[in-house]
């Protein structure tokens, strides 16, 4: 549905856009992840056919974006970052002003302007003017103005942005139900929201393609294999604990990552889930235990690695090395190598306490 | 083409959902009957007379008003990103333009259909103006409007801010006006005779307000519309490149 060969694009000096190729199938759901700056946008607009590209080609539904840039733009529907409506309409009007552009017949409108107005769960506000809308009610509109000509390629740069949790939840839903008719392509920087919806990840840096494939296989090949993690109470010998831990079939390695306060902690790495296992010697040996949890690397990992320009994750120390650097992601990059530092907290559900 | 209908209708009906088109509606019907009903006064009666210094003072508020009329059209929806959402939207560029140029020139066929009120007054005090003096006048009006909306539309289209639009789109309606005026002043007698050619207000007052439609003279002004409406097409093209 999408194919985009050799694309680059320059602005000025600034290469936003350097020799990106992909292709996105029909029906597929593709997240465009990427920090800010990295040319999510700009690939998004050159799709909608908003900027020509400096050189390279794309093309939607089998159609040039510049060549044919209108037969583009009626089969797919945009949704630019700045949410762009206007303030002095209603919603309806908004909806029946975009549903002329599209040139849809008077029986059409009054059937399909409904029916978007119920999708994105705005019809009691159908008559209020937008500018009084609160900035999640607006994204919605804006969703139900690319969603009305029930375009086949969706093209939605930051849905969810500006919406709370639970709408945030809703319009994930909503685009999973889309997502079975249409090829959509989303950006995002909310990484569990793209896991949450997105088969496929594309991740975009510095105007460059750096991964592509499923989110899990992604986590599994860049961010290394999942560990268990032990928090307990082991006594003044930690030595003697790392040879009981090494002892446990399938085992490979058992590093120690300091203390927290009297509680020493130990990641396990090895074949398979040894919890089990961690927590029968713990038992016997009559252990503390604070915490014992199977840790799994997540997207947010894999973003931080790719964009920190890290080189893909050695077996052992690399988890705790890439959950180090995928906190500093909003701070300035200060990446920690050092293995004694604790972990900040994974987020976003990739720990699960046994 | 039913794109660019959409297009003149939404700015239409937006203009009149702001205070600026009711104002300037206001304030020009003020101040053109005020000076109608003086120069009917003064030219004791002459209904001709008073009706064409009507136009005239309706040209030169249209030059004033028309680029406060077409300044936000392009320069603020590119600020809001709703040029990003028109021109991403199943609609040439140049029908998003043009759509926009025509909404203001209707506003300004709306504006200065006015003397057809001050017609039918006097026609009901028994003082009827020639109704196709009154028709042709109105028409040399919109025709002029037209040009300088299309000169609004063009600054609008070059620049973010609506007031620098403003400003350059009557800086620019001024030199258009007053250049040959200034040319016809000089010694040279070709460079006279250029400003006859490009006399905005001689075309208007030696024709359309005697009642006269000579299409030669409408030529003049469509062709000058066009020259600035293209322009303001490739401007806002050029802003893809932006």
């Amino acid at each position: 549905m999408i194919r985009v060969s050799h694309l680059t694009r320059r602005f000025g000096a600034h290469v936003a856009l350097d020799d990106v190729s992909f292709e996105v199938g029909q029906g597929e759901v593709v997240g465009f992840l990427g920090p800010n700056g990295a040319g999510k946008t700009t690939a998004m607009r050159i799709l909608a056919g908003y900027l020509p590209a400096t050189s390279g080609s794309a093309s939607v539904a089998g159609f040039d974006v510049l060549g044919q840039s209108l037969e583009v733009r009626r089969r797919i529907g945009y949704l630019p970052e700045s949410v762009p409506l206007y303030r002095e309409h209603r919603v309806v009007e908004m909806l029946d002003f975009h549903a002329r552009l599209h040139r849809m017949p008077r029986a059409r409108r009054r059937q399909r302007i409904p029916e978007v107005l119920d999708q994105v769960g705005v019809r009691d506000r159908a008559r209020d003017l937008i500018g009084s809308l609160s900035r999640g009610l607006k994204q919605r509109v804006a969703l139900a103005v690319a969603l009305l000509p029930d375009p086949a390629v969706l093209i939605l740069d930051e849905p969810t942005s500006g919406l709370d949790p639970l709408q945030r939840i809703e319009v994930r839903a909503l685009l999973r139900g889309l997502a079975e008719r249409r090829t959509v392509l989303l950006s995002s920087h909310i990484l569990p929201e793209i896991e949450a919806t997105c088969r496929r990840v594309l991740v975009i840096h510095r105007g460059r393609i750096a991964a592509d494939g499923a989110p899990q296989d992604l986590v599994a090949k860049l961010a290394g294999a999942s560990f268990v993690r032990l928090e307990a109470v082991v006594g003044p010998d930690f030595e003697k604990a790392l040879r009981l831990l090494r002892a446990i079939d399938g085992v490979r390695e058992v590093l120690h990552r300091g203390k927290l306060g009297i509680h020493d902690v130990f990641e396990v790495h090895g074949e398979g889930d040894s919890r089990e296992d961690v927590g029968a010697i713990a038992a016997r040996t009559g252990w503390a235990l604070r915490e014992l949890s199977w840790q799994r690397p997540t997207l947010e990992q894999v973003f931080a690695r790719l964009t920190l320009d890290l080189e893909p994750a050695a077996q052992s120390a690399a988890p705790a090395a890439a959950a180090a650097a995928a906190a500093p992601a909003a701070r300035p990059p200060v990446v920690t190598l050092n293995p004694f530092e604790r972990p900040p907290p994974p987020r976003g559900g990739s720990g699960q306490s046994a | 083409m039913s794109g660019l209908f959409a297009i003149w209708r939404r700015e239409l009906s937006a203009l009149f959902f702001g205070p600026l088109a009711w104002t300037l509606l206001c304030l020009a019907l003020l101040l053109d009957g005020r000076l109608f009903v003086g120069e009917l006064a003064a030219s004791s009666g002459d209904v001709d007379v008073a009706t064409r210094y009507a136009f005239v003072v309706s040209f030169y508020i249209a030059i004033l008003a028309a680029p406060l009329v077409t300044m936000r059209m392009i320069s603020e929806e590119s600020r809001a990103g709703l040029l990003e959402y028109l021109l991403t939207a199943p609609v040439t560029d140049a029908a998003v333009v043009t759509g926009k140029f025509l909404a203001a020139t209707s506003f300004f066929a709306i504006l200065s259909a006015a003397v057809f009120v001050y017609g039918g007054v006097l026609a009901a005090q028994g003082l009827a103006p020639d109704p196709g003096t009154l028709v042709a006048g109105w028409l040399g009006l919109v025709l002029a409007s037209a040009l300088f909306c299309a000169i609004g539309t063009f600054a609008s289209a070059l620049t973010s801010t609506p007031m620098v639009a403003a400003f350059s789109a009557v800086l620019l309606d001024l030199a258009l006006v007053l250049a040959p005026q200034l040319a016809r002043l000089s010694p040279a007698p070709w460079v006279q005779r250029l400003g006859a050619r490009f006399d905005l207000t001689d075309h208007l007052s030696s024709s359309f307000l005697l009642g006269a439609i000579d299409t030669a003279r409408v030529v003049f002004f469509l062709a000058w519309t066009g020259l600035f409406l293209f322009l303001a097409v490739r401007a806002v093209e050029g802003r893809r490149w932006r």
